[in-house]
């Protein structure tokens, strides 16, 4: 469920998350179809990005994630269960580009 | 500086100016165990920022009532004493925090979030009573870097240019490290035995007598939220796992892919603090 903000919000999307005030109060329930005129006021309300339905595409490259992940673990990763924590979050971010 | 000079700097950091406020006067409240539950009710409520503060991070992932807590007296029925006097010192010092070190409010909340999820995971009772132990374990890092902010920032600039880990660097600056602080600052602020452990020993968990799976779970939290690479703790390593920290936690790989799929996707929710949320 990726997130997206106001502005790349298109007529027809779901939300797949509630929209919800500060006090708690929804006001746009999950599953709610935006139309233009929910969009404007979304956009009124100074609310930045909302989710939205369907597949989440990540921000990073593959390459670049991956590579981030053996830059964090250089200095432990031979301490022990530290190389099995490494597999499971590269495990995670490879599910991510399925 | 010797250590016990040291510690009556960070003890009386309540009295720094660049302390807010409003954060001032809640330590008073605070610091005092008998304070009951209308008072500080009564308090938070007169404060709209703290209200609408305390109210978003209770309605977010971070706590698992999402939407359904609509008033401060209710968060503290809910929520209890303990959990809300650790949140409304979370949430106050939020804004110190960032200043402290860019990034390192999204690293204490990355750590609030998992320690909750694997304390449910291992069905302790308080999963908040940890969650509030991990949402605070750097609190030392802020006591250090407001005290000395000119120190901390040669600390901070060592660290990345000798490719150490923080406590390292601030060890052989101060010969303590962040957790020494966190620990007599949450001694000095009366917190519960329970949370000074936690926080005291977040990166040597076995040490701790009275709440060893608690600190073991903040430990580990701590290094999770690092491999992931969520928020800034003070450096760009990953720190080892307690290997008997991590048996007595007890997580198979099965159940630590759940733990970081379930991590992710309360943590894509966003920070329920940040200004454009």
């Amino acid at each position: 469920m990726p997130k997206v903000s106001v502005e790349s919000l298109k007529v027809g999307m779901k939300l797949s998350k509630p929209i919800v005030n500060d006090t708690g109060m929804v006001l746009l329930g999950a599953g709610t179809e935006l139309t233009q005129s929910a969009i404007e006021r979304l956009s009124a309300m100074n609310i930045a990005a909302v989710h939205v339905e369907g597949p989440s595409s990540p921000l990073m490259s593959r390459e670049k994630l991956l590579s981030d992940l053996d830059a964090r673990f250089r200095k432990t990763e031979n301490e022990p269960h530290m190389s099995d924590l490494k597999r499971l979050i590269k495990e995670h971010i490879e599910e991510l580009f399925k | 500086m010797d250590i016990q000079n040291l510690r009556i700097q960070i003890e009386r950091i309540d009295t720094l100016p660049t302390i807010p406020k409003v954060l001032r006067k809640l330590l008073k409240i605070i610091e005092n165990p008998r304070a009951s539950m209308t008072e500080i009710s009564e308090f938070v409520s007169s404060d709209p920022v703290l209200t609408s503060r305390v109210l978003k991070v209770v309605n977010s992932p971070v706590y698992g009532f999402p939407g359904r807590i609509s008033s401060v007296s209710q968060a503290l029925i809910l929520l209890g004493l303990n959990v809300v006097r650790g949140m409304l010192l979370g949430v106050s010092v939020f804004e110190v925090m960032e200043k402290a070190m860019n990034g390192l409010w999204r690293h204490s909340l990355g750590c609030a979030v998992a320690a909750r999820v694997i304390a449910k995971k291992k069905g302790i009772k308080e999963p908040e009573e940890v969650s509030i132990a991990a949402l605070l374990h750097d609190i030392g890092k802020v006591a250090l870097s407001l005290k000395f902010p000119e120190d901390y920032k040669i600390i901070i600039d060592n660290t990345d240019k000798q490719s150490l880990f923080i406590f390292e660097s601030e060890k052989n600056f101060f010969s303590v490290n962040h957790s020494d602080a966190g620990s007599w600052i949450a001694q000095r602020w009366n917190f519960p035995r329970n949370l000074i452990e936690a926080i005291e020993y977040h990166h040597k968990p076995h040490l701790s007598k009275t709440v060893p799976l608690n600190a073991a779970i903040v430990h580990f939290s701590d290094v999770l939220v690092r491999g992931l690479g969520f928020g800034f703790a003070g450096d760009h390593f990953v720190p080892p796992v307690n290997p008997a920290s991590f048996q007595l936690i007890g997580l198979s790989d099965g159940d630590l892919k759940d733990v970081i799929t379930e991590l992710e996707d309360l943590l894509e929710d966003g920070d329920p603090l940040s200004p454009e949320e």
